[in-house]
């Protein structure tokens, strides 16, 4: 049936010819897939072809909504970016903020497809049903910020901006794409992809509307979940704190990464925690429909953002062993600026620091040199000087010079700033996180370390809890509602389906389409040849044992790890090796 | 008369008061066809409000030259009366009303009962 | 009888109306969880209730307490 809350529409950028093309979208798979993570993956599965360049013009980078989408769900102003990912050859889909969701949508898209490869650094401007390409011209090699400064001087307000710095026009592995200036979708090098296509930006204006099935009803229950559920100290205290709150309790909870992983405490973390860092808020922001607001917008003498959020704070503080607040906003601004995802960037010039401090590789850069460490930025954006090795990740960097004990990722993508080592389903989720390791899949530390009585030391019963946490959020992110409403429920998430898009929704429909995103990921994913293997641990992890804090001690005994993979593997129907078999791959389809 | 409140530093910008009053007024949710913008956007390094809603002044009664607009505890445009002339548009210092086939679309509260504010998600619009 | 000081954090401040520390007197060998339960906070009832530490250190909730320590109770969170 066609479902409402869909534009039912796809709009094709052929980057190559310079033009574009609209389509009707796959209703089929919208009704297995629902819309944003799923229904992009679905997509890439069905029109890439194994083996794709990741940065040639056969990738193809996916902007998606879902039926949420513009209809005033709260926190559903979230956008799926999604691509073959060319850090680590997997799919790779990302979850930007701010106002670009919304506006695609009214724009009368659910979709946008960018194909192919321009012949010359161009822009691509949307109003509504008309797209026209243009040169890039001077924007090409300006910093993000001030590229899209120039963008909304010359368009106006009523536009929104996709955008990439000069590390994703550099085609750098660990660039990523920005909006409303402070908001990007970040991992995996999707800004590479972008960048692979020559295109500097999308700017898009949308003055429409979309029809839902009941909108009175639709309008009740907006009204009634923001006020008695959204609204709540449970997920209100990110308008309060943002993801500074979480400082506090990874410091006590033992997994707050120190010196690259070597630790797990710092008795320094009250010198940049929340109430230092909010003593400078100017302003709060959220996405569009957002019903929270955790953007953080602080003016710290010249370091200007809307952050830092925890992941920042923590690989640009505790993890570099610097303790300046002012120095994690700078970093967090300069990453922004250059189009770098700070989780990849930041874990690679700490593993840069701890080769130098060992004398394996000088990299001329050592912990707490947070002045070098922005410069740093500078030359992995542009490839030159010492930034072209550190620029391609530390799995690359760590096979050329050695240091790969401490190089911490998975696949390619460098570790989220939570110790395993304090919470060993973590290191399971990371592991087998579908785009290399990823804090997003399964945020094992709210059942492991932020709870009363699991013990975060084993491997027993992990299997199965990291397998429910990754169901909710991928069906979350499916249809979709932000990380932050954390309260929402399957039974809501039905409800409002149901009232969305007149189709009936059930309950138990969403942990189906939970699992069925997992499966279709890992389709993707085992067609590019990834299986057991590529389930990886970083060494560090299983040889060396933590200092400090309550999981001082601990490792992560390698037969635990693997007891852990095998119950994971055991509780999605894959064999030994992770494999899927053909019948469940065919399921999906 | 109570009337719409408006306090900068709770709004995130989010746009569901423009979103929810479409969705209470119009047939699709059409936050353009809103009667209420309320938006935040980046310019420079700082945060800017741009807060267009009705605040009841009554400068669109006055200067209609057809008497068409009432106000009793909210607005009402009589569209017997209203041309389309767009003299209440221009006036308005909120910027809040539009012309849609020749009639003048602008915020009556929901009657005194507004769907915004109810939406609102840290209450940055109050009715008092 | 020992003396523990007890701190709040998250959204648990709500339980003891806004109040985020107290210092109350408990008789040797009590738990975190029997002291908490105590004052109003009973991690069994509350659904989102996240963890327990002791001087700075996550413990688990049954962990008996010493004098002189200082337990936090944080609510749980999510994401990153």
């Amino acid at each position: 049936m066609t479902m409402l809350g869909y534009q039912n529409k796809v709009l094709r950028l052929q980057m190559t010819e310079g033009r574009s093309s609209t389509e009707p979208l796959r209703m089929d798979f919208a009704e297995k897939y629902i819309g944003q993570k799923g229904l992009a993956i679905r997509y890439l599965y069905e029109e890439l072809p194994p083996g794709v360049d990741a940065l040639g013009p056969e990738n193809k980078l996916l902007f998606t909504t879902g039926p949420f989408t513009g209809t005033g769900v709260p926190c559903s102003g979230k956008l799926s970016v999604a691509a073959k990912s060319p850090a680590t050859g997997t799919i790779n889909d990302c979850s930007i903020g701010g106002h670009a969701a919304n506006t695609i949508k009214y724009a009368g898209y659910d979709m946008i497809i960018v194909e192919g490869q321009a012949e010359k650094p161009s822009i691509v401007i949307i109003e509504d049903e008309k797209v026209t390409f243009e040169d890039a011209g001077e924007l090409w090699g300006m910093g993000a910020h001030e590229a899209e400064k120039r963008l909304q001087d010359r368009f106006g307000r009523e536009y929104v901006f996709l955008v990439i710095g000069p590390a994703g026009e550099n085609m750098v592995p660990m660039s990523c794409i920005n909006s409303d200036y402070y908001r990007q979708a970040g991992r995996g090098g999707i800004g590479a992809v972008m960048g692979s296509k020559k295109v500097k930006a999308i700017g898009i204006k949308g003055t429409g509307g979309l029809s839902v099935a009941d909108i009175k009803a639709l309008k009740d229950k907006v009204i009634k979940y923001q006020q008695e559920d959204v609204h709540q100290d449970d997920n209100n205290f990110v308008f309060d704190a943002g993801t500074t709150a979480f400082l506090e309790a990874c410091q006590d909870g033992g997994i707050l990464p120190k010196r690259n992983f070597s630790d797990a405490t710092d008795e320094k973390w009250t010198e940049y925690n929340g109430d230092v860092l909010l003593s400078k808020l100017a302003g709060k922001r959220g996405c569009g429909s957002c019903g929270l607001g955790c953007g953080n917008f602080i003016q710290w003498e010249d370091a200007i953002v809307e952050g830092p959020e925890y992941e920042s704070i923590a690989v640009a503080g505790p993890n570099a062993d610097v303790s300046n607040p002012y120095d994690i906003l700078k970093f967090n601004q300069v990453a922004d600026d250059m189009g770098l995802d700070t989780i990849s960037a930041g874990d690679v010039l700490i593993w840069a620091m701890e080769m130098t401090e060992k004398g394996i590789h000088d990299f001329g850069i050592r912990f707490g040199e947070a002045d070098k460490m922005r410069e740093y930025l500078k030359l992995m954006a542009h490839k030159e000087g010492v930034g072209a090795d550190l620029a391609m990740g530390v799995r690359a960097a760590s096979d050329k010079y050695g240091g790969q004990e401490f190089a911490m990722h998975v696949k390619g993508l460098e570790y989220p700033q939570y110790e395993p080592r304090g919470s060993w389903g973590m290191a399971m989720a990371y592991a087998t996180s579908d785009r290399g390791a990823c804090h997003m899949r399964a945020y094992a530390p709210n059942e492991e370390v932020f709870a009363a009585s699991i013990p975060p030391y084993t491997a027993e019963g992990k299997g199965q809890m990291v397998y429910s946490l990754a169901e909710f959020n991928a069906v979350k992110f499916s249809v979709c509602i932000c990380d932050f409403w954390a309260t929402v429920t399957y039974d809501i998430m039905a409800d409002l389906l149901t009232t969305v898009t007149g189709k009936e929704w059930a309950p138990d429909d969403m942990g189906e389409v939970g699992r069925r995103v997992i499966n279709i990921a890992r389709a993707f994913n085992q067609r590019e040849g990834f299986d057991r293997k590529d389930d990886t641990v970083p060494p560090r992890i299983v040889k060396e044992a933590l200092a400090s804090g309550p999981a001082s001690g601990q490792m992560i005994p390698r037969e635990a790890f693997d007891d852990m993979l095998n119950q994971y593997y055991d509780v999605m129907g894959w064999d030994e090796n992770g494999r899927m078999p053909e019948d469940l791959i065919k399921s999906l389809l | 008369m109570k009337r719409l409140k408006f306090t900068k530093n709770l709004c995130i910008g989010c746009g569901l008061c423009a979103q929810m009053c479409s969705a209470n007024k119009e047939e699709k949710v059409w936050p353009k066809r809103a009667r209420i913008f309320i938006e935040t956007s980046y310019d420079d390094g700082k945060l800017v409000y741009h807060d267009h809603y009705c605040t009841l002044c009554g400068i669109c009664v006055k200067s209609c030259p057809e008497e068409a607009i009432t106000l009793n505890g909210y607005l009402q445009v009589d569209p017997e009366k209203c041309t389309g002339c767009g003299v209440c548009a221009e006036k308005c210092p909120k910027k809040v009303i539009r012309i849609r086939e020749d009639l003048a679309i602008m915020c009556d509260t929901c009657e005194g009962d507004p769907t915004c504010v109810k939406v609102c998600p840290q209450h940055a619009l109050r009715f008092e | 009888m020992i003396t523990i000081k007890i701190l709040l954090r998250g959204t648990l401040p709500k339980y003891w109306a806004g109040e985020k520390e107290r210092t109350i007197e408990i008789p040797e060998g009590t738990t975190c969880h029997e002291a908490l339960k105590s004052q109003g906070i009973d991690y069994e009832k509350i659904p989102r209730f996240g963890f327990v530490a002791v001087n700075g250190m996550r413990v688990m909730i049954h962990q008996e307490l010493k004098d002189g320590d200082e337990l936090k109770a944080y609510s749980k969170v999510s994401g990153g």
